[in-house]
């Protein structure tokens, strides 16, 4: 065997178990609930089992492998172009930009505009404001300085946070508790037509993405070491930052904004698995799915008939795992 | 034989401060030039335009006959090879992964061929980095990361090799081991261009030593020669003196 072959193998073998993770997590988690599922009942279309399977748990389990790919794939994405294991959506301000669009809608009443879901729309402008207000700032420079794109997120995310109080403040009782609780971050039921036109959107990102490994590889070295090995660092740089932008818009306008996945599992699969981003990227992708379609699960299973969002069943879960992993760190991997 | 590379009146200020005036430089294939100079001289600078990262504000360079700005990135990148002072790699690689990258420009395979990982070896057995190459990057001393950068450069087997301080963090038999391995690799047609603030290993390894002063080449020494005329020495301080060792090499003292 040459040494090609060993490494494709390799690689190959890398991604069975994040693979596994996931289909199983499709194929499993529909039945998992607070009440039991027939088998009989489902495969004769009896109700309600068989639509509670098919319109209400295998809706909210692919969104939430879909979402959590998405999620997980900006995170090790922005990670690598800010050379910052600790960089998230949630760094740069994009997540809060997206809640803010979410929010404002939520705070106005509005539930649909123009066939399409007020908060799909209001999410993907915030969105796309930030990335422009971040991206704009820097425009006619050769460079884009990830320390400058962190000490602007930050400014970012004081200034959403700060709006998103206030328009909480203004927005009614109920209102205020569905911004409450869309801020948490949860997998509800959606639309087939949703989840279809998230698919589409997230996987050809994700292969986008993904395509590009080679190059996240250099960069996520440094710019001078990328571009002296042929990488055109601005193109790329931007084709990253559109691409995580619209991947975390589209997720956390069907979700909210959840967080941690886009931090705990690159972390997870850069140490378990393989920092190689030919590697990492799609086992990230993969794992993000089905972690969050398995938190999801425990939500709907932990206090029943209440359910515990996905976010917050994430946040208990990853908090404790990341404070462990940090302290696992030999002085010398530390920042 | 003609120029390699061709550098002619380079222009570049960083706002008001001009860095390079007008520089010139010219240098064959087989050559191992010192670049030298006191701190803010613009060595690094000049390095920085000659890889393409920065645009200089006037001049041109001539990369094995034509203008730099013609090649593409990736062609250019199969040319030049450029070692910078420190990365900063937060993301855990292996030695071995990093070395790899610098078979980037090479292919389009999604893994590197059996030919690349012979570069990658024979680059770090040159390095003496390949019995650490499984180890985490963030792991290494300061020496041990320098011979890993310095096999990059290497693997990436292009025809010119820019070396900002590529001794940096290195003992003394290990400086030495890296201008020796540099010294090979002019040897066999590439040309080194190293920027360095020890004098005496630029003078006992190259074959040139450029002063960068004031914003331009101010003196374009053979090494050789070096002791012949010591004005040059005099931009870095009164107390230097120079000599020949009794192998008739010019050697460098303080006072």
């Amino acid at each position: 065997m040459t040494l090609y072959e060993h490494n494709t193998a390799a690689a190959r073998r890398s991604l069975l178990l994040p693979a596994c993770a996931f289909v199983a997590s499709a194929i499993l988690l529909p039945w998992v609930g607070a009440g039991p599922i027939s088998v009989a009942k489902v495969l004769h279309r009896q109700s309600p089992d068989f639509e509670i399977l098919i319109q209400l748990r295998v809706t909210r389990t692919l969104l939430a492998l879909v979402a959590g790919g998405a999620l997980s794939l900006a995170g090790a994405l922005f990670q690598a172009m800010l050379r910052d294991a600790l960089a998230t959506p949630y760094t740069l301000g994009i997540s809060a930009g997206a809640s803010l669009g979410a929010v404002s809608v939520i705070a106005a009443g509005w539930q649909m505009l123009w066939g399409i879901p007020a908060t799909w729309l209001g999410a993907l402008a915030g969105a796309f404001g930030v990335v422009a207000l971040v991206l704009g700032g820097f425009t006619g420079r050769r460079q884009i300085s990830a320390f400058s794109l962190l000490l602007t997120g930050i400014a970012i995310n004081s200034v959403c946070a700060a709006l998103i109080i206030i328009l909480g403040g203004f927005a009614g009782m109920s209102r205020t508790f569905s911004i409450a609780r869309w801020l948490i971050g949860s997998v509800d039921s959606t639309s087939f037509t949703s989840l279809a036109v998230l698919s589409v959107v997230v996987l050809v990102l994700a292969a986008l993405v993904i395509s590009q490994a080679r190059s996240w590889n250099l960069l996520a070295v440094g710019d001078q070491w990328a571009a002296s090995r042929g990488v055109r660092v601005p193109a790329l740089l931007r084709t990253g930052y559109l691409s995580g932008s619209i991947l975390v818009a589209g997720a956390i306008a069907l979700t909210g904004p959840i967080g941690f996945v886009g931090l705990i599992v690159p972390h997870l699969v850069r140490s378990r698995i393989s920092p190689d981003h030919r590697v990492l990227l799609p086992s990230v992708f993969l794992f993000g799915g089905a972690l969050l379609a398995v938190c999801d699960a425990l939500g709907r299973i932990v206090l029943p008939p209440a359910e515990i969002p996905a976010g917050a069943v994430l946040a208990l879960i990853g908090g404790p795992y990341l404070v462990w992993a940090i302290r696992q760190r030999r002085p010398s991997e530390e920042m | 034989m003609s120029h390699l590379l061709e550098v002619a009146n380079l222009q570049i200020s960083y706002g008001s401060r001009i860095v390079l005036r007008s520089a010139t430089l010219s240098a064959r294939s087989g050559e191992f030039l010192a670049l030298v100079g006191v701190n803010g001289a613009g060595k690094s600078t000049l390095l920085d335009i000659i890889a393409g990262f920065l645009k200089p504000a006037a001049g041109s360079i001539t990369i094995a006959g034509r203008d730099q700005r013609s090649w593409n990135l990736r062609e250019l990148s199969q040319r030049v090879s450029h070692l910078p002072q420190a990365v900063h790699a937060d993301l855990p690689y292996t030695a071995e992964q990093l070395v790899a990258m610098g078979r980037y420009p090479h292919t389009d395979r999604w893994f590197e061929s059996d030919e690349d990982h012979s570069f990658i070896r024979e680059a770090m057995e040159r390095t003496h980095c390949w019995e650490y190459r499984h180890r985490n990057f963030r792991s290494l001393s300061g020496g041990e990361r320098q011979r890993v950068l310095l096999a990059a450069c290497l693997a990436q087997n292009a025809s010119i090799l820019l070396l900002d301080e590529p001794s940096t963090f290195l003992d003394i038999e290990q400086q030495l081991h890296c201008f020796t391995v540099l010294r090979e690799e002019a040897k066999t047609g590439k040309l080194c261009i190293a920027v360095t603030h020890d004098l005496n290993v630029a003078l006992t390894h190259c074959s040139r030593v450029l002063v960068l002063a004031d914003g331009i080449v101010a003196h374009d020494l053979p090494a050789a020669k070096a002791q012949e005329n010591d004005d040059w020495l005099r931009l870095f301080s009164s107390r230097l003196r120079i000599g020949s060792t009794s192998a008739g090499t010019p050697w460098i003292w303080y006072q």
